[in-house]
């Protein structure tokens, strides 16, 4: 088996989280693999459907659920839109776990406020899940959430369960225009969200995954806020094929995003030649 | 270091039975379609190698990393899909006749393709070739072997290093799987043809003509401190993104990996070569492109080569083959190029603006 050959998936199940957003459960067909495969939180994979090709996500359920794995996608390609006429009991190819994933073993102990919009919530609601599913271990959890319009909300029947929960503070919120007549959150843009919400940056850790624009203007809230760049993560999304160090595409300046990310603090990106 | 002296007929006489064999044996041949021309090929007979006429037009990378490889084969049904896995043991070769530039360039790709994870496939090709490298002595003022640290009878990634003296070729048996192909052919170099062969040796380099220096260890830095210098966009002018220097450099490494159906059931999936310099290369699913403009592609390949696989390979990532600046239908030529920035580093070592 050479390093790019994937392991056989199948579809488990299927759940349409907007118009063109998906997310696909899926099983190794390999029990042996299945017992042993492990990954951490922020790690992703190259997805593929074959004679289509292959695509890189994250993987989007956290690694204390076993037996499973989740990927949530937008249909705009060649490959996602392939993988958007799959049913349940399909086949897929997956090659991973790649790259470096959050903190968890540092942010133990403390209080994480994570902000994601749109899709960005895929990377984040693992690592969510991850400390959701050892709650003890971790102090405060705020969660902001974001999208264009509630139509745009992913993981809605998640949002419903965490607005639900005692032990995290939710906040959803949605553009100015993307509102319907029941909405109950927000009608705001995230980094104005973050400042409603957000209160104390001590002892608190950040993850901020969305579209680049929504992460360029929440940074300098966060920074007025006190958040330390150490102590703010974010996960890259470059363009990749091989996500093995490879195929040359990933990188800025001499950072690859497959090897030495996709998980970094603003402290790094800050340090990166400007070319996101 | 084994040396052993090899006439015409010995050398003869071991293609033929390499051959006999089955073991392929590549060497510098007349173009098919141009007989001025040399292309590395597949040869029967040593008479039909032209050694040392002139720098085949292709590296020999495409015998690493072919333009189109199999990485595995699918069969589909309604419920499953197989895999059909693609060899990482390939059969013996020999390369005969080897630029120096180009042997070595197998050793700096060598560095990427175990970086963390093992290509297979590259590596499978890489142990189960020997190469045998002729020492250089047809450089023209495209070449810059000298600048990146090689010479014309460097032998780094090379099995074997010949230098043509009367009557044959001293060859110096530089690995283990030299010492297998060579060790019990020939004779050995006696004192004589030792000398003669190292005045060979010091003729070839007398011979070049490359003017720029070496490439000073903190030029990987300056480049990299002058990510925003403006002087990429002018340097870039004469680019037009057309990739043909990826694809002639036996260095440039970069893939794609698609699929491709051969029926509604069967296909493979392959890695195709691939050049930063096309506008296609890292635009993401949303239309957004952190390389926009063609001069932030070629700051990106003139990075990757003397800044960024600097920095993670102590390996500069250019064997100064020069073939990108004769292939460059937009005459953007290398030695000029890195030239004017070696010029910029010594004059303003900090870096600038502007």
């Amino acid at each position: 088996m050479n390093l790019y050959q994937p392991y056989l998936m199948r579809i488990k199940e299927i759940t349409d989280e907007t118009v063109d957003t998906r997310t696909l459960k899926l099983e190794f067909k390999d029990p042996g693999v299945a017992e042993s495969f492990q990954f951490s939180s922020g790690q992703f994979g190259e997805y593929s459907v074959f004679g289509e090709g292959e695509s890189t996500f994250c993987i989007a359920s956290p690694p204390t659920r076993k037996g499973y794995i989740e990927c949530s996608f937008k249909a705009t390609g060649k490959v996602t839109q392939a993988l958007r006429r799959l049913a349940v009991g399909d086949t897929v190819g997956f090659r991973g776990p790649y790259g470096n994933y959050f903190p968890l073993e540092n942010m133990k102990g403390h209080s994480i406020v994570f902000i994601a919009g749109g899709i960005g919530l895929a990377p984040v609601r693992c690592l969510i899940w991850n400390v959701l599913d050892l709650r003890d271990q971790f102090k405060d959890v705020t969660i902001v959430y974001g999208a264009r319009s509630v139509g745009d909300l992913v993981y809605k029947r998640e949002l419903e369960e965490w607005s639900k929960r005692s032990d995290l503070k939710l906040c959803l919120a949605v553009d100015p225009g993307g509102e319907t007549p029941d909405w109950k959150g927000l009608v705001a843009r995230i980094p104005t969200a973050v400042e409603q919400t957000v209160t104390a940056a001590e002892d608190t850790f950040a993850v901020i995954c969305g579209p680049p624009i929504m992460i360029k203007f929440t940074l300098p809230v966060l920074d007025k806020l006190g958040f330390p760049a150490e102590r703010i993560y974010t996960t890259l999304e470059n363009r990749m094929k091989c996500g093995l160090g490879k195929c040359g595409r990933c990188n800025i300046g001499s950072t690859y995003v497959c090897k030495d990310g996709p998980v970094f603090s603003a402290a790094q990106i800050r340090e990166m030649p400007q070319e996101f | 270091m084994t040396r052993r002296f090899l006439t015409h007929e010995e050398m003869a006489s071991l293609v033929a039975e390499l051959v006999a064999a089955g073991t392929r044996v590549i060497a510098p041949v007349c173009a098919k379609d141009n007989a001025e021309q040399i292309d590395y090929m597949p040869i029967r007979k040593f008479e039909d190698a032209k050694l040392g006429v002139s720098l085949p037009r292709r590296s020999l990378k495409e015998f690493f990393l072919p333009p189109s490889e199999v990485l595995l084969y699918y069969v589909q049904t309604k419920d499953a899909v197989d895999i059909r896995e693609v060899p990482t043991e390939p059969p013996p070769q020999v390369i005969l006749g080897a630029m120096p530039c180009d042997a070595a360039a197998l050793e700096v790709v060598d560095k990427v393709m175990s970086w963390g994870y093992r290509d297979e496939l590259w590596f499978g090709r890489r142990e189960s070739t020997t190469i045998v490298t002729l020492l250089c002595g047809v450089m023209d003022s495209s070449c810059l072997c000298t600048t990146v640290g090689l010479g014309p009878d460097s032998s780094r990634g090379s099995d074997v290093l010949l230098v043509p003296v009367e009557g044959g070729f001293a060859a110096r048996l530089v690995t283990s799987k030299g010492e297998v192909l060579l060790a019990d052919r020939g004779q050995a170099v006696n004192e004589a043809l030792q000398n003669s062969a190292e005045a060979v040796q010091s003729e070839a380099r007398k011979k070049l003509k490359q003017t720029l220096p070496a490439i000073p260890a903190e030029f990987a830095d300056w480049l990299s401190k002058n990510f925003d210098n403006p002087v990429w966009k002018t340097l870039a002018l004469r680019c037009h993104g057309c990739g043909a220097c990826a694809a002639f450099c036996p260095t440039c490494h970069c893939f794609d990996i698609v699929d491709e159906h051969d029926s509604a059931e069967e296909g493979s999936r392959r890695r195709n070569w691939d050049s930063c310099q096309t506008s296609k290369f890292t635009v993401h699913s949303s239309g957004h492109n952190p390389r926009q403009s063609q001069s932030e592609r070629f700051r990106q390949r003139m990075q990757h080569k003397f800044s960024i696989y600097p920095k993670r390979f102590e390996e500069i990532l250019c064997t100064g083959c020069g073939r990108c600046s004769r292939i460059c239908p937009g005459g953007m030529d290398l030695p000029e190029i890195l030239g004017s920035l070696l010029a910029m580093a010594e004059t303003k070592p900090e870096g600038s603006a502007q």
